[in-house]
C-alpha cells in the first residue's frame, strides 16, 4: 500500500524510545492498542499522555460523525505532510476492515468535488485552518454554517483539524519513524492479527458525552476557548491538556508563553496574542516589551533558552518537513531531551489552539 | 426436457460469471486508470513547482483554478526583493553560451536557495534579475528582517560560488539587492487564458530602483526606511544620501546592510 507521501524525506529520530510500562499500559486501555510513538516522547509526560488523550476517536466527538473525522485526518495530515500520522490514519482505516484499494479511494475520496455539500465544507475548513490559519478559517468557518453544519458540530471539527496539527507537528518535528506503521498492512504478523486488532480498534472507539463544563479560572490562558466548547468533552480534555503543560518546569511558564506568543503573532490570531499578553505581565514582561519581543524574536531580556525557543516556534508556523526537521536537530544539539520534548510539545499545541481559537471562540456554546 | 433446462440453466450460469468477470475487470481497469491519473496528477504538481512557488501550486491544486472573480487578488503588505547580476552584459559578450547559460543556472540556484531558505518566495526571473517575495503567500510578520537575512545569506553564497568560479577561471559575479516594504495587490492576475501568482504595486518599482542604486553608492545590499523600520538593532545599516529615482518624485532614502549580529543562542542543556 504505497502512500503519498513516501517522497517526503524523513531525519532518524531525535530522541530515544524510553521503557515506560505505565505510559504503555495507560495508551493500550485508552486507544486498545500499543502506541509506538509515545515511548518516544516518555521524557515529559504531559506530552506523551496529551498524545495519547487527544486523540478524535476516544469519547471526544459528540456530534460530527466518524466517517468525516477519518477524512479530516486523512486531508490535514496530507496538508502537513506527516508521513507518520497519515500512515497511522491509513493503517487504522485498514485495522477497520477495509482493504487496500477501499483506503486509496478513500484517499482519493477527499478531493472529490461530488461530496454532500456538509462533508466537503468540513474538509474546506480544516485545510483553510491548517493551511492559513484563523484568516482563511473565519472564511471557511462561514462556509461550514450556510452548508447547514449546526455550530456544535463545527467546533468539532476545528477541534478535530487541530488535533491533526498537533499531532502531525509532534511526529514530524520529532521525526518518529513512518516506516512501522507505513509498513503495518504488509506485515504477515500484523495481516494475521488483523481481525483480532480491528476488533480492539472498534472498541476502543467511542463517541463522547456531555460532560461537566471545565471549570477554570478566568484568567488562566485560554480559559475561553475551554469555556467555549460549553458541556462537550474536548472542553476538559484541552483543560487537562493546558494544565498539565503549565505545571511542567522542564521549560519556564515564561518560555512557554512567549513561544505561544509567537505562534499568535505569526498566523496571526490577535485573541490569542492578547491572551498571552496579560498572561506574560504576570510573568513581569510588561506590553511594550512583549510587543517588542515578538516583533524581533529576541531582546536582552530573553535568557538562552527562551531565545532559541522562540525562533524554533516561528519555524513551526508554516514548514516543509525536512526543514523543521533541520531546525529541531539543531535544538537537540543545545537542550537536553525533556526540554527538546517539551518545546516541540509547546509548539504543536500552540500551532493547533491558535489555529481553532479564534473562530471557536467567536461562536462559543450557548 | 430436463437435459434441456440443465443446459439452459448452465448456460445462463456461465453468461453470469462471464458478466460478473467482465464487470470486475472492467472495474479493476477504471482503478487502474484512476491510480495512474492520479500519479499523473502528483508528476504534474512536482513538475509545475519548478514553474511557480509550491504553496500555490498546492493551492491551486486543492481549490481549483477558479474565476478570476471568485479569486479576487488581496491588498496586503509584502517585502519585496530585487537582485540583479552586476556587469552582466559584458560577461555575457565574453562567454560562450553553454557557459554563460550554467553560469547563470547556477547563480539562480545559489540566490534561490537563500531566499527559499529564509521564507522567501522566488516570483521570477528577469533576465539575470531576480524578484523575490516575503510575506505574500502566508501572513509574516517577521518579512523585512527575513528579507534582509536572505539578502545577506545570498552575499554569502555569492562570495561562495565566486570560490567555485575562480576555479575555473571564470569571471567573478557581483550582485546588487534592493528591498523594500509595502502594500499590494497580492493574488492570481493575469488573463483567462495566462495567470501568474503575483505582487502588484509601487513596492516592487521601489525595490527595483533601489537596487539600481546600488551602483551609485558602491554597496551590495540596500534597503529603503520602510524596512530599515521593522528591524532591530542587531542589524547594522549606514544610511546613504537621499536620491532621486525615476517614477518616483520625493528623493529615496537608503540603508546600506553591513551585517547582522544575532544575540548568542547557545543554551545550557539541563541534565
Amino acid at each position: 500500500m504505497t502512500s503519498a507521501l513516501a517522497h517526503v524525506a524523513w531525519e532518524p529520530c531525535f530522541a530515544e524510545a524510553r521503557q515506560d510500562r505505565e505510559l504503555e499500559a495507560y495508551a493500550r486501555r485508552r486507544m486498545g492498542l500499543p502506541n509506538p510513538a509515545v515511548r518516544y516522547f516518555a521524557a515529559v509526560p504531559w506530552v506523551a499522555r496529551t498524545a495519547i488523550d487527544l486523540h478524535a476517536e476516544y469519547g471526544l466527538l459528540m456530534h460530527l460523525d466518524e466517517r468525516t473525522a477519518d477524512l479530516i485526518g486523512i486531508v490535514v495530515s496530507q496538508e502537513n505532510c506527516c508521513r507518520f500520522c497519515f500512515a497511522a490514519v491509513r493503517a487504522v482505516l485498514w485495522f477497520q476492515g477495509m482493504d487496500r484499494q477501499r483506503v486509496q479511494r478513500v484517499e482519493q475520496e477527499v478531493t472529490r468535488t461530488d461530496l454532500p455539500p456538509p462533508v466537503r465544507a468540513a474538509l474546506d475548513y480544516a485545510r483553510s485552518q491548517t493551511r492559513t490559519g484563523p484568516s482563511g478559517a473565519h472564511a471557511a468557518w462561514g462556509a461550514l454554517r450556510a452548508a447547514g453544519v449546526s455550530a456544535a458540530e463545527a467546533r468539532e471539527i476545528a477541534f478535530a483539524a487541530a488535533l491533526l496539527d498537533w499531532g502531525n507537528r509532534l511526529h514530524t518535528a520529532m521525526a518518529i519513524p513512518p516506516a512501522p506503521m507505513e509498513r503495518a498492512p504488509e506485515s504477515l504478523p500484523v495481516r494475521m492479527m488483523r481481525p483480532l486488532i480491528e476488533r480492539m480498534v472498534r472498541r476502543s472507539r467511542s463517541r463522547g458525552s456531555a460532560a461537566a463544563p471545565a471549570q477554570a479560572p478566568p484568567d488562566t490562558p485560554y480559559a475561553g476557548l475551554v469555556a467555549a466548547f460549553g458541556a462537550s468533552p474536548i472542553g476538559p480534555a484541552l483543560a487537562r491538556a493546558f494544565d498539565a503543560m503549565w505545571a511542567s518546569t522542564v521549560l519556564s511558564r515564561r518560555c512557554k508563553l512567549l513561544m505561544f506568543g509567537v505562534i499568535s503573532r505569526g498566523l496571526p490570531c490577535q485573541l490569542c496574542e492578547l491572551e498571552i499578553s496579560r498572561a506574560l505581565q504576570k510573568e513581569a514582561l510588561d506590553a511594550a516589551t512583549t510587543t517588542r519581543l515578538l516583533a524581533h524574536l529576541d531582546g536582552p531580556e530573553l535568557d538562552p533558552v527562551e531565545r532559541l525557543l522562540m525562533g524554533y516556534a516561528r519555524e513551526t508556523l508554516w514548514y516543509q518537513p525536512a526543514i523543521l526537521q533541520r531546525h529541531t536537530r539543531a535544538l537537540r544539539d543545545r537542550l537536553s531531551t525533556e526540554q527538546l520534548v517539551e518545546a516541540v510539545g509547546v509548539a504543536a499545541l500552540a500551532n493547533a489552539v491558535c489555529r481553532m481559537a479564534a473562530v471557536v471562540m467567536a461562536e462559543p456554546a450557548g | 426436457m430436463a437435459a434441456m433446462l440443465e443446459l439452459l440453466l448452465l448456460a445462463a450460469v456461465v453468461v453470469l460469471i462471464v458478466a460478473a468477470l467482465k464487470q470486475r475487470w472492467q472495474r479493476d481497469a477504471l482503478q487502474r486508470q484512476l491510480d495512474a491519473a492520479t500519479e499523473e496528477l502528483q508528476r504534474l504538481q512536482q513538475a509545475c513547482a519548478r514553474l511557480a512557488p509550491a504553496g500555490v501550486v498546492n493551492r491551486l491544486v486543492a481549490d481549483g483554478v477558479q474565476e478570476l472573480g471568485q479569486m479576487p487578488p488581496q491588498r496586503q503588505d509584502v517585502t519585496a526583493l530585487f537582485a540583479d547580476l552586476v556587469g552582466y552584459t559584458a560577461m555575457s559578450e565574453q562567454l560562450d553560451a553553454a557557459v554563460l547559460a550554467r553560469v547563470l543556472n547556477g547563480y539562480f540556484q545559489c540566490m534561490s536557495d537563500a531566499i527559499h531558505e529564509h521564507g522567501g518566495h522566488v516570483s521570477t526571473f528577469l533576465g539575470d534579475g531576480i524578484l523575490a517575495y516575503f510575506g505574500a503567500l502566508r501572513p509574516n510578520p517577521w518579512q523585512s528582517a527575513d528579507a534582509v537575512r536572505a539578502a545577506l545569506a545570498m552575499r554569502a553564497a555569492m562570495a561562495d560560488y565566486n570560490r567555485e568560479l575562480a576555479q575555473e577561471g571564470l569571471p567573478a559575479l557581483q550582485v546588487g539587492i534592493g528591498i523594500h516594504r509595502g502594500n499590494g495587490l497580492v493574488g492570481l492576475i493575469g488573463s483567462r487564458e495566462r495567470m501568474e501568482y503575483g505582487f502588484v504595486g509601487r513596492t516592487v518599482n521601489l525595490a527595483a530602483r533601489v537596487q539600481a542604486l546600488t551602483r551609485t553608492h558602491g554597496v551590495d545590499i540596500l534597503v529603503t526606511e520602510a524596512v530599515r523600520h521593522e528591524l532591530d538593532d542587531s542589524f547594522r545599516l549606514d544610511a546613504m544620501p537621499a536620491e532621486h529615482v525615476k517614477g518616483i518624485a520625493e528623493p529615496v532614502v537608503s540603508h546600506a546592510v553591513r551585517e547582522h549580529s544575532a544575540l548568542p543562542t547557545t543554551a545550557t542543556p539541563m541534565d
